[in-house]
């Protein structure tokens, strides 16, 4: 594990190959499209109740598979992070309630209610989209998920993404162990960009080389035992059954309801 | 991968369609250029799937330099890679950094954008002043901050033309905050420059034919 607050794949990989629940027997292609539906519903709207009852639904589901939801919370930080850092300079001289006035070299930046409103719908969105991301990754099998990658993607785009979704395992832990090694060794510590440059460098660089030789190895491997450019996902992926159809059907209708009663829900 | 920030929510519905609709085009063409090369494609897909596990786990290590940065790598990538298959790397990590909350399933097209000028600009610097700049370091460092400094304008032209939603502030004043990003930016961009030209010649002392190099 390379953070606390980074996603762990091997974390995410073994709660979706360990879950028996309702949700990880569900068809990824339900969880495929309810992804779709989940982020077409929070662009097209920015009501909050919406918003908060889509939030409390996908974090009843997590919980009811029985998600690690302290990591899930832990991992909001990069989103949260993002969110504030940008839509933060620009939620400044919103119209509303003034809630208090900076002046800065002439410029008076006030901070509304609706400044405040803002920041919260956004953040709200990108934490539906993570967990229900989250909630996609934990509860879909491996074999799905690449199933699901070689019917989507077209040749070789399908390849390169099976094959590093493949790698990306070994290559975390070959960059956390040499991490690791670094931080033993004292590194980690700010002393200068000299050393501390010259050390990460020499860690990324090596992660690179030893990939590109492992890339060798491999395709020269796989070309022994008749790799010739196609590496198939065989699995059969399990179609929605009827009431997955009916929530789908229920999420569709949820967007065609925005259109028909928000003007321009779309932009245009 | 030099990211917006954002998250899904943040563009219309519209905008969010022209980014993805430019970006799959892009897409496309580079698709097409590597099918057009039918039976030299087995190892560079390999190799791409490799520089993508590397760059995504790269991507995710926070470098306590002026207080914590992370680089965008994407020049890098570039460099190893070239433009055709960079352009393929660029997508499946933008998707994978999705998945785990690093900028929206919305914002894919954008961001493949961003990430696709900083790869063009990055590659024919490097590779186009190797006879001008023969030191790797400075060619690579080079090549990297301009590749940098070209997604940080696409990112504010990006920004600019879609808005963001429930934002009511005038141009001018998404500009002015904008900038204040891109000073960020540039000064981790500087960084970046560093340590990659470092990485690039590390790489080169090692494995110069993995750069095109030959050995000196």
């Amino acid at each position: 594990m390379i953070s606390e607050h980074i996603p762990d794949i091997d974390l995410i990989t073994n709660c979706a190959e360990q879950q028996d629940t309702v949700f990880s027997r569900a068809s990824p292609w339900t969880k495929f499209l309810l992804l779709i539906i989940v982020v077409l519903l929070i662009t097209l709207t920015s009501n909050l109740v919406v918003l908060t009852a889509m939030y409390a639904i996908i974090l009843l589901a997590c919980v009811m598979a029985g998600l690690p939801m302290r990591k899930i919370i832990a991992w909001y930080a990069m989103p949260v992070i993002f969110v504030i850092s940008l839509v933060g300079l620009m939620i400044w001289n919103q119209p509303g309630n003034p809630l208090f006035s900076l002046d800065i070299g002439g410029f008076v930046l006030t901070l509304t209610d609706q400044g405040i409103l803002l920041i919260f719908t956004l953040l709200e969105k990108a934490l539906i989209s993570v967990t229900f991301s989250l909630f996609f990754l934990m509860t879909t099998k491996y074999a799905y998920f690449s199933a699901l990658v070689s019917r989507l993607f077209p040749t070789p785009l399908d390849q390169i993404f099976l094959l590093a979704y493949r790698f990306l395992f070994l290559t975390l832990a070959m960059a956390a162990s040499m991490l690791k090694a670094v931080r033993s060794r004292g590194g980690g510590i700010i002393h200068s960009i000299r050393t501390q440059g010259g050390l990460f460098a020499g860690v990324f660089g090596l992660v690179f080389v030893r990939s590109f030789e492992q890339a060798e190895r491999v395709e020269k491997a796989m070309t022994a035992r008749g790799y010739n450019g196609t590496y198939a996902a065989h699995t059969t992926i399990p179609k929605p059954g009827i009431a997955e159809c009916g929530i789908l059907c229920a999420g569709c209708l949820a967007i065609i309801l925005i259109f028909w009663m928000v003007p321009h829900a779309g932009g245009w | 991968m030099a990211h917006i920030h954002l998250e899904d929510g943040s563009f219309t519905l519209t905008w969010v369609l022209v980014w993805w609709i430019i970006a799959l085009a892009c897409i496309g063409i580079a698709l097409w250029v590597l099918r057009r090369e039918k039976g030299k494609n087995q190892k560079k897909i390999t190799i791409a799937a490799f520089v993508t596990a590397a760059a995504f786990a790269l991507f995710q290590i926070n470098i306590p330099l002026f207080g914590g940065v992370h680089l965008n790598l994407t020049p890098l990538v570039a460099i190893l890679a070239g433009p055709v298959l960079g352009a393929l790397v660029v997508l499946v990590i933008n998707i994978l950094s999705a998945a785990i909350g690093h900028g929206g399933w919305g914002l894919i097209g954008a961001n493949v954008l961003i990430n696709l000028v900083e790869v063009v600009v990055a590659y024919l610097i490097f590779r186009g002043s190797r006879k001008i700049i023969p030191d790797l370091f400075s060619r690579a460092g080079i090549a990297t901050f301009a590749g940098l400094f070209c997604g940080n304008l696409m990112m504010v032209a990006i920004i600019m033309a879609s808005g963001i939603q429930g934002v009511t502030q005038t141009p001018g004043q998404v500009l002015a905050g904008l900038s204040l990003i891109i000073a960020v930016n540039m000064g981790i961009a500087i960084v970046e420059a560093l340590l990659t030209g470092l990485i690039v010649r590390y790489i080169g002392n090692i494995r110069p034919d993995i750069l095109g190099e030959s050995k000196p």
